[in-house]
Order: structure tokens, then sequence, then C-alpha cells
């Protein structure tokens, strides 16, 4: 049975939801789902703008020939060849063979190397080519490292809608809704779609810019991502957190306590700071276990705040595997432009601050390790409290630049 | 082959040393005891044509080959290894890199004055943390619409000071090396380029030797000597042919005190015979003669290479090397045979004996001679891991780099002391000025610039009412004898690790930096706004200490008694923000490698420190081949 909507005139969202995945990419947890967009156009010419998922394959192809209703499928357009979108090209382009796929030549690649089988259908399309279907021409708008090479977005001349790729996109399932304003987007989705940017997207900030900058040359009525709500209003709200992750500038002012302890010494420590800082009226804390908490969740949060506090023990004379893990996705994902505190602890050879220090600065771009370090013997006691009200000074100071 | 001079040459000998003999040998032992540079002599050389020997007869030169140009030398540096160096100065270093890269322009208002002998030339590449390796040069040449703007300065400059015309190496891409080096042909009297002391030097006193300062010094494009980037090259290609000079100045030292010896070893007389004939000294007279044998072989050869433009330089790297460790082996021995007679000031091979050593050091030690001559045989060594290059951060750590500019004086030192105040320092209490350095909490440190011991009253002045201790530079304490020794502050005196360290009129010698790394804020007051003191304070004022001191005083000065101030207790130092480096990188829109010029691309033999507008254009993305076109900056 078919589940589609309409988005606006003569186009239709035929995607899906998918509720079953644990990890997107087979890494990122999704409690919440993610849909998987798609989105078909009626004029002259019937295009149907990228696929799904193969696991959402049957209900895909169910809501296309429902909304073609008997029409044949002329174009195929591939913005972008990730496999939760491309997976069902072959499937589709078996069951309406007149189809021709317009493409990127990079997607063609791609596609080959996938095994589908484009041959004699293809029609390859560059960065400022226009097309025609009728009432709606298209113009196409390449998009590199967004965040694959091939990528583009198609925009649409006629009525101002963007097919914006894995651009916009979030995590977390439609369930019915399926534009921006029929969500409370600031309270129910914001967290899973900096979560989704920041983890998928975040290495390649300078790209984003550089796609943010020839956006801004048009008028845009409607984004039309490949995962989460379609934005027709408010655009502002979101371009301005593309613009600050993709800039790795902070969004708000506060302290992420990332913390790794292993029987809860130095969890007790990190409670004593996030007191202390409150009682000094800093209370934009988030603080993390980081041996319970998914690093993405981690990440997502260290593109948020302005400070970054990270307490670890020392593990076989290294930093604890957690919190190593998540200074090398930092590193990873160009995290940069941070003021980070550092809080060391152990039993007889404490080092932990020491090699996250070395690291930030070596490792990381543009991190700013506060002078101010604590370093827990086993457990807190006069000395290391002392140097937490030091600490404390210190990022409150660092807060006011 | 006979390996002989002509006779032209040996012509051209005579008149030399005549010349020599007669204008110079008289006043060698005045000049060198009054440090004083022999302006009249240079001056007659001029008339005889000798300052622009090597150079073609267009440009006003004498047309004359290298191997003419080395005897001059050698023949100066016979009677006075001083006056050598002053001809060797001026025509390999000052006026070679305008020949070989200047424009037609620049050669003729540049190149044909100091050919004629109208103008003296200088070269400055040395810089206290740039000696044998270039690629330490600080001095920047920014480049303003015109004008490259030229701040920084050069120490142990050759006719530093009597030169007119300088050419001057610097950064004009910061932190990627010897690559980012340009040259400038600078002139004497230009705004904010001034001179420091003249050196006290051990020899070639007749010398003159000064440190050069730039401070906003607005040097014309057209003066860029060849093109940016290319200093390096310059003054490698420069310092090729300077050897030769040098090693013609070892070789007529050496030359002069074998000559002196001789003739001494033949009039003295012991055990009733000449001391000559004795056979330790005739053995010793036999090496030295066939030591300078040898080293004057290698420095001929190299000028009739230079002279036939055949490659040269490592052969005038042997000649300058092994000339120079010869010259003091034979100066040694030649004030041997003198014997206590030697010893004493005035004496020929005195002068020589001093005069000899500054050889192995200057224009290359005879370490990197030999580091040239290896790397002629053996080729580049095999690519160490370099590892990233790193920009260069202060002595003294990351400082906050507070410079109070806006407004008057007075409202300068206001906003310093606010922030002082604001961070957390008290100004109603005080110590003992006589608190040793090393347990003071806060230290008033008085340097060169203060002036005369007079001025000391101010640095008392203003350490009492900033409840401070009494430092100084070394110099202060060592030369000018104004604090005891035990006063002043540095690496090789006291440490401070106390919390507020003002600076009056200390420029930041390295060693005294080195000593203030703990201090958990540093002031610095100087008028040299380029004084590296600035770049390792977290507060600075640039003025005249004469100005700033009295009024700083009176603004910490509450009108009353100091309290005694409690037990030190170290302060918090604020972090500075980190800065991000100062290159761009550039992102592959075929995969996202980052290309990060600190790093370079070691597999392509791209080297760190190279940008990627230099990158060569078939190169491409070490991760997935695409072209450089696709790269956008990150």
């Amino acid at each position: 049975m078919y589940c589609v909507r309409k988005v606006t005139d003569d186009l239709y969202w035929v995607g899906a939801n998918d509720r079953r995945l644990t990890l997107f990419e087979n890494i990122h947890p999704i409690p919440r789902g993610v849909s998987y967009n798609s989105y078909l156009l009626l004029d002259e010419k019937t295009v149907l703008f990228d696929t799904v998922d193969w696991s959402a394959g049957r209900q895909f192809l169910e809501n296309i020939e429902h909304v073609l209703n008997g029409r044949k499928l002329d174009y195929l357009l591939i913005n972008h060849m990730e496999p939760d979108h491309g997976a069902s090209i072959e499937e589709v382009l078996l069951r309406y063979p007149e189809a021709q796929v317009i493409s990127t030549e990079k997607a063609f690649m791609l596609m080959h190397q996938f095994n589908f089988n484009v041959d004699g259908r293809t029609i390859q399309v560059a960065e400022g080519d226009t097309f025609s279907f009728g009432k709606h021409e298209v113009t196409f708008v390449s998009a590199p490292m967004v965040h694959w090479p091939e990528a583009m977005v198609t925009y649409d001349l006629t009525n101002g809608v963007l097919f914006a790729a894995d651009a916009f996109g979030s995590f977390g399932s439609l369930d019915g809704r399926l534009f921006n304003d029929e969500v409370n987007f600031d309270r129910d989705w914001i967290d899973d779609a900096r979560r989704y940017y920041t983890n998928i997207v975040g290495k390649y900030g300078p790209h984003v810019q550089a796609l943010l900058k020839k956006a801004s040359t048009v008028d845009i009525k409607m984004i039309c991502p490949l995962h989460g709500p379609v934005w027709r209003n408010d655009f502002a709200y979101f371009i301005d957190k593309y613009d600050k992750w993709s800039r790795y500038e902070p969004e708000e002012k506060g302290v992420l306590i990332a913390y790794a302890s292993m029987y809860g010494n130095t969890e007790s420590a990190v409670n004593a700071l996030a007191t202390k800082l409150a009682e000094r009226g800093m209370t934009n804390i988030a603080m993390y276990d980081v041996s319970k908490t998914h690093v993405s969740q981690l990440i997502s949060e260290t593109f948020r705040l302005s400070h970054l506090v990270l307490a670890s023990v020392t593990y076989n004379l290294g930093i604890y595997p957690p919190m190593h893990n998540f200074l090398m996705d930092m590193k990873a994902l160009h995290v940069q432009n941070r003021i980070v505190a550092v809080m060391e602890s152990g039993s007889w050879a404490p080092k932990s601050g020491s090699l996250m220090t070395e690291f930030l600065d070596e490792e990381l771009k543009t991190m700013t390790v506060l002078n101010e370090q604590v370093s827990v013997l086993s457990s807190m006691n006069e000395s290391s409290a002392l140097e937490m009200d030091q600490m404390v000074e210190g990022i409150l100071e660092s807060m006011n630049d | 082959m006979l390996f002989q001079t002509t006779e032209q040459h040996e012509a051209f000998r005579t008149q030399i040393r005549e010349f020599a003999e007669a204008e110079v040998k008289p006043i060698a032992f005045m000049l060198d005891k009054n440090n004083e540079f022999p302006e009249e002599a240079v001056k007659k050389l001029a008339k005889m044509g000798m300052m622009g020997l090597p150079y073609p007869k267009k440009y006003g030169g004498a047309g004359k080959d290298v191997l003419t140009y080395a005897i001059a030398v050698e023949e100066l540096a016979r009677v006075d290894g001083g006056t050598g160096v002053i001809l060797s100065a001026h025509v390999s270093l000052g006026s070679y890199p305008i020949f070989a890269f200047g424009t037609e322009e620049q050669k003729q208002k540049y190149l044909v004055p100091l050919v004629k002998g109208e103008k003296i030339g200088a070269f400055g590449l040395t810089e206290p943390n740039a000696g044998s390796d270039a690629g330490g040069t600080e001095t920047t040449a920014e480049l303003q619409g015109d004008h490259y703007i030229l701040n920084g300065g050069k120490i142990f400059i050759t006719n530093g000071g009597v030169a007119d015309t300088y050419v001057v190496f610097a950064v004009t891409t910061p932190n990627i090396g010897t690559r980012g080096i340009s040259a400038f042909i600078v002139e004497k009297g230009w705004e904010g380029f001034e001179f420091g002391d003249h050196y006290d030097k051990m020899g070639i006193r007749s010398s003159a030797t000064a440190e050069l300062i730039f401070n906003d010094v607005k040097v014309p494009k057209a003066n860029l000597l060849g093109k940016e980037g290319q200093g390096f090259k310059i003054a490698m290609a420069t310092l090729d042919g300077g050897r030769i000079g040098i090693a013609s100045q070892a070789l007529g030292i050496a030359q002069g005190a074998f000559e002196n010896a001789v003739e001494y070893a033949k009039e003295r007389e012991q055990f009733g015979m000449p001391i000559a004939h004795q056979q330790i000294n005739s053995f010793k007279i036999a090496d030295m003669a066939t030591k300078i044998r040898a080293a004057r072989f290698l420095v001929y050869s190299s000028a009739e290479l230079k002279e036939a433009h055949e490659p040269y330089g490592m052969e005038s790297a042997m000649a300058k090397q092994y000339a120079s460790d010869i010259c003091l082996e034979v100066v040694n021995d030649a004030l041997q045979i003198y014997g206590g007679n030697g010893y004493l000031k005035g004496m020929e091979v005195e002068r020589a004996y001093r005069d000899a050593k500054i050889c192995t050091i200057y224009e290359g030690t005879n370490e990197i001679q030999r580091v040239v001559i290896a790397s002629h045989i053996l080729g580049k060594p095999p690519k160490q891991q370099t590892g990233k290059l790193k920009a260069k951060g202060p002595i003294t750590g990351a400082r906050k780099k507070k410079i109070f500019t806006e407004g008057s004086a007075k409202d300068q030192v206001n906003a310093l002391v606010e922030a002082l105040k604001a961070d957390g320092f008290d100004f109603t209490v005080g110590i003992d000025p006589q608190t040793p350095i090393i347990e003071a909490d806060r230290v008033v440190s008085a340097g060169k610039g203060i002036g005369d011991k007079g001025n000391m009253k101010l640095i008392e002045a203003l350490a009492h009412q900033a409840g401070a201790a009494i430092g100084s530079s070394r110099p202060v304490a060592e030369t000018l004898k104004y604090v005891p020794l035990n006063r002043y502050v540095g690496m090789s005196g006291q440490k401070f690790n106390g919390n507020l360290y003002i600076a009056c009129g200390i420029s930041g010698a390295g060693q005294h930096l080195k000593g203030i790394k703990g201090a958990t804020t540093i002031v610095a007051i100087n008028k040299n706004k380029n004084a590296p003191i600035f770049k390792n304070a977290d507060y600075g004022i640039v003025g005249d200490v004469m100005e700033i001191l009295p009024l700083l005083t009176k603004a910490l000065d509450n009108g009353e008694e100091k309290k005694p101030a409690p037990p030190m207790q170290k302060m918090r130092k604020a972090t500075p923000k980190k800065e991000a480096p100062p290159w761009k990188s550039y992102v592959c829109s075929g995969c996202g490698y980052e290309y990060d010029p600190a790093q370079g691309d070691p597999d392509a033999d791209v080297s760190p420190g190279t940008m990627f507008d230099a990158l060569p254009e078939e190169w491409i993305c070490p991760d997935c081949g695409e072209e450089k076109d696709n790269f956008i900056e990150g």
C-alpha cells in the first residue's frame, strides 16, 4: 500500500521511513529512525529525484507506481549516489525501461562501480546546465564533498524548489509530518539534525561554505533534502546553523564536560567542577560519560558549545580508550576553534593530561588548551580542588573574550 | 701549465702592495686600537679603481678578473686584516648581488656608484636567530601598495654604518622557511633605518661592524632584488663568491704574519745564532710556507674558476675553509717565534693573531664550509623525517601581546594600570627593592635603553610604586655596572619566576627572555616597537622610558605608604587564544583531502613549507588524483 504526500504543485514525496535500522552508516545510532526522501515531479515529463535505501525498496516502488498512476517514468535524476539513496536505482530502471538517468560524470562512474547497468540511458549534466521537463526547468549546481565528490543539488527555476541532496538533512523518521512547520524543529529535531550534520558532513566545512555561497544567489522557496523534513519557511534558522557548523564556530557559550572514569573518582571530580561552574553562573553545561555515550553525540555537542572539558583517567600509561577515540573523531571531523580545559587522573603515573594536551595541540586545528589544568591523584583533594578553582577562573575568563 | 700568476697579476700586486705599505700599514695599529674605520684609505682605494675591480667597465668597474680582486684583498689583509674585509664585503657581498640579480635600472642606480667607489656596500643576512640557518630569518617585509615595509634587525654586519647601500634579506612569506625570504636594496638614511652600537670586536677592528635596525622602513617595490622568494638563492650565490674574498683575507693575514716571523727569526739570536736556523723554528717556517702555498693555490684556483664561469662553489668553500684554518695555525706559529715580544700590543703578529680568528667564523663558519663541500661530493643527505613545519612561538611562551596605542602616553599608561589591576595586582603593597630576584613577586628591570646612570632613579621610583625589586639586563649590570651583578635577569643570571616583570628599555635578547619565561605577566616599555620584548610580553607601551616611567610611577602611586606584601603566591596566567596558522590550506573537491603547507606532500617530493600556489601545475591530489584546479580554499 502506498504512502505518499504532496509537497507542492506537481511534486510528491515518495520516500520511506526506517525505524528498524539501529546504526546509520552502520556506525551512528538512530533511536528516532530516519527517512529516505525521494520526490516525484509530474510535468509534461515525469521525473524521479533520487531513490531510497534498498531496505525501503518495496514501499518506495509502490509509492512511485501510485503517483505515476499509469504514466511512464521519463527521467531518473540522481543528485547523490550514496546507497541510502542510490540502492534502488537498478530496480527503478528495470521497472521503467524508458527512463533515462540524469546525473553527473562522477555519479555515473560510481553507478558503474556499484554494477548498475545504465548504459545507453545516461544524460550527463554539469554545473550551470539547465533542463526542461515541460513547465518546470531545473538547473544543476555541483556540491562536491557535501559530502561525496559526485554530489550535486538541483534547483527548480520555475517554483524555487531546491533538491538539496544530503544538505539540510536530519536523522529522525517523519511519522506522517513532512514539513518543518509541522514539527517543533528547535525542540524535537535540532539535536538529531546537528548529530547528522556534524558526524556525516562535519569534516567538509569549506565545501559546505562554498555551497551556501552559491545557494545565497538564488531565491529558494522550498528545500527538499534527502533525509528529514522539507523546509518551506524559516530558512534563516537552519542556514544560520549550517553556517556556524561549517565555519566550526560554536552555537552557544557553554561547557561540554566529557569524562572518562573507571571507579567514579574522576566522575566525582567533574561533578565538583560542574557545580563550581554553575555556582559562578555558567549553567549551560552538558556532561557525558564517554564510556556510555556514543561518540556521535559527543561530536555533536562539541560543535554546539564553545568550551570543552576533557577529564580522563590514565589507562595503560595512555589516554582512556573511549576518550582517545573521541579525540580521534574530533580530528577526523576537523573540530577546531574550541577552548579546552584538561583534567587528568591516575593513581601512580597520571599522564593523560599531558597526552591529551599534546593531542589537542599537535593533531587538532586551532584548539586553545587552557593553562589551568587539574591533576587528580586517585581522588580529588585540597590541592586538586585549588587547581579546579583556577580552572573555573580560566574557563569563565576565556568566555568573556 | 705552471700554476703561476701572470705578469699583469704580479704588476698589480706590486701596485696594491705599495699602496698597502704606504697608506694602511702605518696607521693599522692606531685603527686597531681606536676601533676606527680607515676612511681616507678607502677613498684612495676608490680613486685607484679598487672598489670595482672585477666588474665590467660599462658599470664603471676596472674590468679585471676575479684573481686580481683576490690579490687585492690578500695584499690589504697582509698589512691589516680589517682593511682586507672592507674591500671583500664591499665587492663580494654589497655589490655582487646587485650585479648578478639586479635589473638594469637597479644596476645604474646602485651598482655604478658602488663600483666607482663613490658609495660603500654591505650585506645584511645574519640575525640573532638566523646564523648558519637562514630559515630562522625574522626580519619581515610586508607589501603595502608601492612599498615593502621592512621591520626587524640584522647583526654583525660588516661595513654596517659606513656603507650607503645595503642588500638586506627579509621574510615576505612567513613560516615557510627559506622559500619565504626575499632580497632588498636599502639605502642608508631612509626613515626608520638605524644602526646599533659599533661592536667592540676581538680583531679586524678597523672594519666597521654594526647592528642594523629597521622600524617600518619604506622600501620601494622597485628595490626588490630578483623576485619574491628568491632571497635565499641570492644569498647563497653571493656567499659562494664571498668565500673567495674571505679566503684571500685569511691568506693575506697568514702571509703577513709569516713574513714578519721569518724576518724576526733571522734577526733574533739565541744560543749564538739566529733562531731561524734552529731546527725547531726552521721546520716551523717550512710548514708555514707549505701551508700558505697550498692555501694560495686553492684560493687562486677558485678565483680562476669563477672568472671562467666554471662551477666553483665547492672549490671556494675549500679555499675559505683551508685558508682560514691554516691562517690560525700560521699566526699562532708566527707569534710563537716572536715569543714574549709578539705578545705585546702594537706588534703586527699580535694583531694578526686576533684578526685571523674571524676568518673561520664569518661568511659561513668552517663547519658550514664542510657541509657545502660534503654536499657537493655526496649530494643531498637522505630525507629525514622533518616533521611538521611549525610557526615558532615567542621565547617566553604564549603571551597576550597587548600593546596600548590609544590616546596619549598618559592614556596608555592608565590603560596599562587598569589592565594590571583587573588581573589582580594590588599596588598598595610593596617589597624591599633589594629582595633577591628569585624571591621577588615583582621586578622592575632596566635595560640599556635607560641611558645615563642618573636615570636609574626613575627605575627606583617605579620599583617602589610597583611594589617591586630592582633588576636589570645583563649589559646594565656587567658593562654599565648600574646594579650589582647578582641583579641581572637572564638565563645566565637570575631567573624570575614571580608574577610581574616590568622591562624598561630592554630590547629582549634571547638569554634575557629565557630568564623570564616563568613570569606570570610581562610588561614591556621600549621606544623600538620591533624590539623582541614586545612579542614576549603581555602588555606593552611603545615609548621613551624617560617619558613613560614617571607617568607609570605616578599612576601607581596612591599617595600612601606601601603596606608590607603578603607572602608571594603565584598568580594565574591567562591563556591566550591559539592563533590559526598564517597560511591558507586547500581542500580537494574529489575527496576532502586537505593540503597542509606545514606538511607538504612527501610522496610527491613537495617539502614542508611549500604554499599551495607554489605547487607545480601537474601536482595531483595524493589521495584521489584530482587535479590542482579542483581544490578550494579551506
